[in-house]
């Protein structure tokens, strides 16, 4: 454990010693709050729920920048011999990655919090819609991540893993799309697969154990076959 | 005395590739044990597997008594590992990368701290330890890297190709660093400048194709040690003359090392430097004068050569 968390740091402060976070984080930033403001100058409606499918369109977007130089740039140097030639394991690097990018996540949507403050003052939202949907944006970031993560472990090269990284998400974002080429259990097997139709009820306040699931399930094969990928070396 | 480090029939495919090939060898405590071989003989490979970057096809080695495919976390805490190029995070301070990697090995406190101090007044880092490791000259960052390879007391260290990239005087100075080192811990050494091997190391491995050729001692009166003499004779090479210095007690074996109308030049391979006193009195008994007699230093140069310029050599570990 102490070493994970040693690991966490080190792989936290790189990302946050990176222009990259920061960038990323500005970009997100702003785009949400053009995004809030103009629609709720609009709208006038205490509501979020915009906000959250744009956030999760951002993260698809953002996620493969944070994450492709994760293992890519480790391999490419030769660190990661110096890493695992050390005492740690395969698991305690890809958790303490998992973690590192799920920090800057965390914060990342953490501060949009600002516009459910600006909604409490200003209106009478309904929190649970709210609460749920940054659930949902943190399981999908976690999802995203481990993806990544994963992918970035197969390769030496930064860009061919943030352009896969974009290619599998933007597929899973919308392979809904699909469904309505295929019929009967095809056809819920692929919607069953899509992170928009997962996300869906987390954004609108329906929370369902099996969205809850597949999320969970997604993070943690993308956290396996990112080990399995370090091992093969 | 239990050897330290003992490799059994290690072999490693990338393939159809066959990158080692059962190689099996020792290394005793306290000793430099050298691989030498060119690009590509397995060197880097055999490392590897022993720091447990890589697993082993079939094969396996004890270090320090902990095997290194069913317990490899223990094997790995006995070693302290510089890989080939000097891999370490740039964007981190020398003081920053020695706290990280010391906490990594388990080292909390005043036994972090005190590890930290020894590192840095060893490797003369005090006035890098401030600096971001990647604006240090390649030398500082080998220093770094030794470093972090000894903060937490390892009975083994490994160095792939340590000399690669420095200038004459960091040569010099890591030499002393590996003799300095040989007197806590063994250390396992590869290069392909067979002058760096000869200069750091106890015993040589060579290596070729991913099969070890021979394992050479060159410690000073080692039994297997072969001596070779460099002779001037006043004669042409003649058939006649190499019968005649085989046949001198103590001449292992003779080869022409050039020739020209009045002179010929041999090497002699002799059991004892004694021999030379033999050779000397049968040439003068043959009426032959002797221009030159000296001992040839580089014979690891010569085995070297002559080993793997055998296309044909089969595998074996040759121990001394």
């Amino acid at each position: 454990m102490n070493r994970l968390m040693v690991l966490t740091g080190k792989e936290t402060s790189a990302l946050f010693s990176s222009p990259i976070a920061y960038a990323v984080m500005a970009v997100f930033l702003l785009l949400l709050g053009y995004s809030f403001s103009i629609t709720l100058f609009v709208s006038k409606n205490a509501t979020l729920v915009h906000v959250f499918f744009q956030a999760a369109m951002l993260l698809v977007l953002i996620v493969p920048i944070i994450t492709m130089r994760q293992f890519s740039e480790e391999r490419r140097s030769g660190t990661l011999e110096l890493l695992l030639t050390g005492p740690a394991h395969e698991i305690e690097v890809v958790l303490a990655k998992w973690l590192a990018c799920m920090a800057v996540i965390t914060l990342m949507t953490g501060l949009t919090f600002g516009y459910a403050i600006v909604l409490a003052i200003y209106g009478d939202p309904d929190w649970g819609p709210v609460y749920s949907g940054y659930a949902g944006l943190l399981l999908l970031g976690g999802a995203l991540v481990s993806i990544g993560l994963a992918l970035s472990a197969l390769t030496t090269n930064q860009v061919v893993a943030a352009v896969v990284s974009l290619g599998v998400f933007g597929l899973l974002w919308g392979i809904d799309g699909l469904a309505a080429f295929a019929t009967g259990r095809t056809e819920n097997w692929i919607l069953g697969l899509s992170l928009l139709g997962r996300f869906t009820p987390f954004a609108t306040g329906a929370l369902y154990l099996s969205d809850l699931g597949f999320f969970l399930v997604v993070t943690l094969l993308g956290m396996f076959l990112c080990v399995r990928a370090l091992a093969r070396r | 005395m239990r050897p330290l480090v003992e490799v059994r029939s290690l072999s490693k495919h990338y393939g159809s590739r066959v990158a080692v090939d059962r190689v099996s060898f020792e290394v005793e405590p306290g000793e430099v044990l050298g691989l030498l071989g060119p690009n590509g003989s397995g060197k880097s490979t055999i490392l590897r597997m022993l720091t447990g970057y890589l697993a082993p096809a079939s094969g396996t080695a004890l270090i320090n008594g902990f095997d290194i495919v069913s317990d490899p976390r223990s094997a790995r805490g006995c070693v302290g590992y510089v890989p080939e190029d000097v891999p370490l995070y740039q964007h981190m301070r020398v003081d920053e990368l020695l706290r990280f990697m010391g906490r990594m090995r388990g080292l909390e406190g005043k036994a972090l701290a005190l590890a930290l101090d020894a590192a840095r007044e060893r490797l003369a880092l005090d006035e890098v330890r401030r600096m971001p490791v990647g604006k240090l000259s390649r030398g500082y960052r080998q220093r770094v890297a030794i470093a972090l390879a000894l903060l937490h007391g390892p009975r083994l260290v490994v160095l792939d190709e340590p000399t690669n990239g420095l200038d004459p005087r960091q040569i010099i100075e890591l030499r002393h660093l590996v003799q300095c080192l040989a007197t806590q811990c063994s250390v396992l050494v590869t290069s392909h400048v067979l002058g760096e091997i000869e200069r750091m190391a106890h015993r040589v491995a060579i290596l070729m194709d991913g099969r070890l050729l021979k394992i050479h001692s060159l410690r000073p009166g080692a039994a297997d040690r072969q001596r070779w003499l460099r002779l001037q004779i006043h004669a042409p090479a003649s058939t006649g003359l190499s019968s005649l210095l085989t046949g001198v007690p103590g001449v292992v074996a003779v080869e022409p090392d050039g020739s020209s109308a009045t002179l010929s030049r041999w090497r002699v391979q002799v059991a004892d430097i004694q021999a030379g006193q033999y050779i000397v009195a049968a040439l003068s008994g043959a009426g032959l004068g002797v221009g030159e007699m000296t001992e040839a230093a580089a014979d690891l140069e010569h085995l070297f050569l002559r080993l793997t310029s055998a296309s044909n050599a089969s595998p074996m570990a040759l121990h001394s």
